[in-house]
């Protein structure tokens, strides 16, 4: 594995806000990366900083080991499509692709064009006169065709329903398998993408909370449902992400995985272990470091 | 399809990339303008609506005097209508076509050198459709209405391709500083921009009021009394070139 992005320490404030505070994360070459995290973590500026859009106010950001700002040698394999894009004024659907044909050296017409009719994209329409959901499409099949070697999509699903949802999943992944790169995906809707990225970087305030496979996640948290003494027993010491008590029964998530010894323990206490999903994991832990930054701010 | 049962991938498309001239893209960011024409057609519009205005004023004037006669011609400043128009279109054309360029992942430096080509060419065909006009109004005694709005006299003074000439660099300089005004707004704000605006008229009368002082009133107009279409092309040039090299200021870290 090697890394085609490299972020170093990188700041960004705006004012008095801190946008990403100390950033420092590596973004594999041909791996699809999942870019979590609420509302206002940082996540759209730092695919900007790293797409040259925005600047860092400190620190260092690499694209194929050079700097991306104003470098021609890196941007045309930069592609970054962005949640409300503008596009050109009056311009329809196939004037946008037109003009993204002729910035992306490996842009295919071809797939552009079957992707515009699987998607319903109407050829006559204006594009500030489409739907959402329509012009999140035309977002989606350059962000597709254009086959950068970097592709960028910031919460690329506002406004499509559920079938446009699936059929950008399946051709990403399929196009993904033919043709190899790098994808960064910033998405709400966790739990619907999981099955596609192989990566997790995940936002929290400006700050890196997460920085892991997908794989090594699955042993980050569990959840253990039973008796609330017998859970009590396994969970004693541990950091507890989340606890629900419902009479003498209980549901405790945790950080961190069993060992074989503590899951024949839960056996004989007949406790249930359930695997917690990503989405679980990013709200547990997100929440979990506001709780502890309020704890910190009432105790001093 | 989960990551680890997907099918076995070909080759990866992140290879070593090939060096490119870093103005590889300066073509396709020129076309990124020209994808819908509005920039050329409305202009167009502008200018043959103007004229078409001027003559029939024109017209109207001379039925009151009784008639087209051999008095005195006259002269409107219908011309610059299109000027305006085009320093408008270049400020909205920055102001929308940049935020797609930067989705296209254009560098600020290739987009703009796209969009001064399309500047110096749209600047070229209206001197050409300009100084066209000024000769059709002097071959015909202004369309038969002894109306000009091209062929002033001070720009047709020294040949009909001084005016044109004169027409294309002044057109350049307006466009310059619309895309200018543009993309200062796109930067900072409609607060800064207007700030700046604003100083830059202080500095403007107060420039005035000292040349007043040092050379009188007499001094100044006697100054612009002394310029010609040619000396007025080239003050025009000098702020396009000043301008082209602020634009680029702006634009660097102008965001979407």
């Amino acid at each position: 594995m090697d890394a085609v992005i490299e972020v170093d320490g990188l700041t960004r404030r705006y004012r008095s806000t801190t946008a990403l505070d100390a950033v420092s994360v590596r973004f594999e070459r041909d791996v699809i990366h999942g870019l979590l995290g609420r509302n206002g973590a940082g996540k759209t500026t730092l695919m900007s900083t790293v797409t040259a859009q925005e600047w860092p106010t400190s620190g260092e950001v690499r694209v194929f080991g050079q700097h991306p700002h104003e470098n021609e040698q890196v941007l045309p394999r930069i592609c970054f499509v962005r949640e409300e894009q503008q596009y050109l004024d009056d311009a329809r659907a196939s004037h946008a692709f037109a003009a993204a044909a002729m910035a992306f050296p490996r842009w295919d017409q071809e797939f552009a064009e079957r992707l515009a009719v699987e998607f319903k994209v109407p050829e006559k329409t204006r594009i500030k006169k489409m739907s959402r959901g329509q012009r999140s499409a035309v977002g989606v099949i350059i962000g597709l065709a254009s086959r950068a070697e970097v592709t960028f999509f910031d919460e690329p699903y506002m406004g499509l329903d559920a079938v446009a949802r699936q059929l950008f999943y399946d051709r990403l992944l399929a196009d993904y398998a033919e043709h190899p790169r790098t994808i960064v995906l910033s998405s709400h809707l966790i739990d619907e993408i999981a099955h596609l990225i192989e990566h997790v970087v995940l936002l929290d305030e400006g700050r890196v909370v997460l920085d892991e496979p997908v794989e090594e996640l699955r042993d980050r948290a569990v959840t253990l449902v039973g008796r609330a003494d017998a859970v009590g027993e396994l969970t004693a010491g541990r950091t507890v992400l989340q606890h629900e008590g419902m009479g003498r029964t209980s549901r405790t998530t945790v950080l961190g995985g069993l060992d074989a010894g503590e899951r024949r323990r839960a056996a004989e206490l007949d406790l249930d272990l359930l695997p917690v999903s990503l989405q679980q994991l990013v709200v547990h832990l997100t929440s979990q470091r506001e709780r502890h930054e309020q704890q910190e701010r009432s105790t001093s | 399809m989960s990551a680890e049962t997907r099918p076995s991938t070909t080759s990866s498309i992140t290879q070593q990339a090939v060096h490119r001239s870093p103005y590889a893209r300066v073509p396709a960011a020129f076309r990124l303008h020209l994808v819908n024409r509005q920039i050329i057609w409305i202009p167009l519009i502008v200018f043959g609506g103007a004229w078409a205005l001027s003559l029939g004023i024109g017209l109207w004037a001379q039925r009151l005097d009784g008639g087209p006669g051999p008095g005195d011609p006259v002269y409107t400043g219908s011309g610059q209508a299109a000027l305006w128009c085009l320093a408008f279109m270049a400020a909205y054309s920055g102001s929308h076509t940049f935020p797609f360029a930067l989705a296209l992942s254009f560098s600020r430096r290739v987009y703009l050198l796209g969009t001064l080509l399309v500047f110096v060419l749209i600047a070229i065909c209206y001197g050409i459709v300009f100084g066209a006009a000024a000769a059709v109004e002097q071959a015909t005694d202004g369309l038969g209405l002894h109306t000009y709005s091209h062929a002033l006299p001070f720009l047709v003074a020294d040949g009909i391709w001084v005016a044109g000439l004169a027409a294309a660099v002044v057109a350049l300089m307006l466009m310059l500083i619309g895309f200018g005004a543009s993309m200062l707004y796109r930067r900072f704000g409609v607060l800064v921009f207007w700030l700046v605006l604003l100083v830059l008229t202080v500095l403007i009368v107060v420039a005035v009021l000292l040349t007043v002082q040092t050379v009188g009133w007499d001094g100044l107009w006697g100054w612009f009394d002394r310029q010609t279409a040619l000396s007025a092309a080239g003050w025009s040039g000098l702020v396009a070139v000043v301008m082209a090299g602020v634009d680029y200021g702006l634009i660097r870290r102008a965001t979407a």
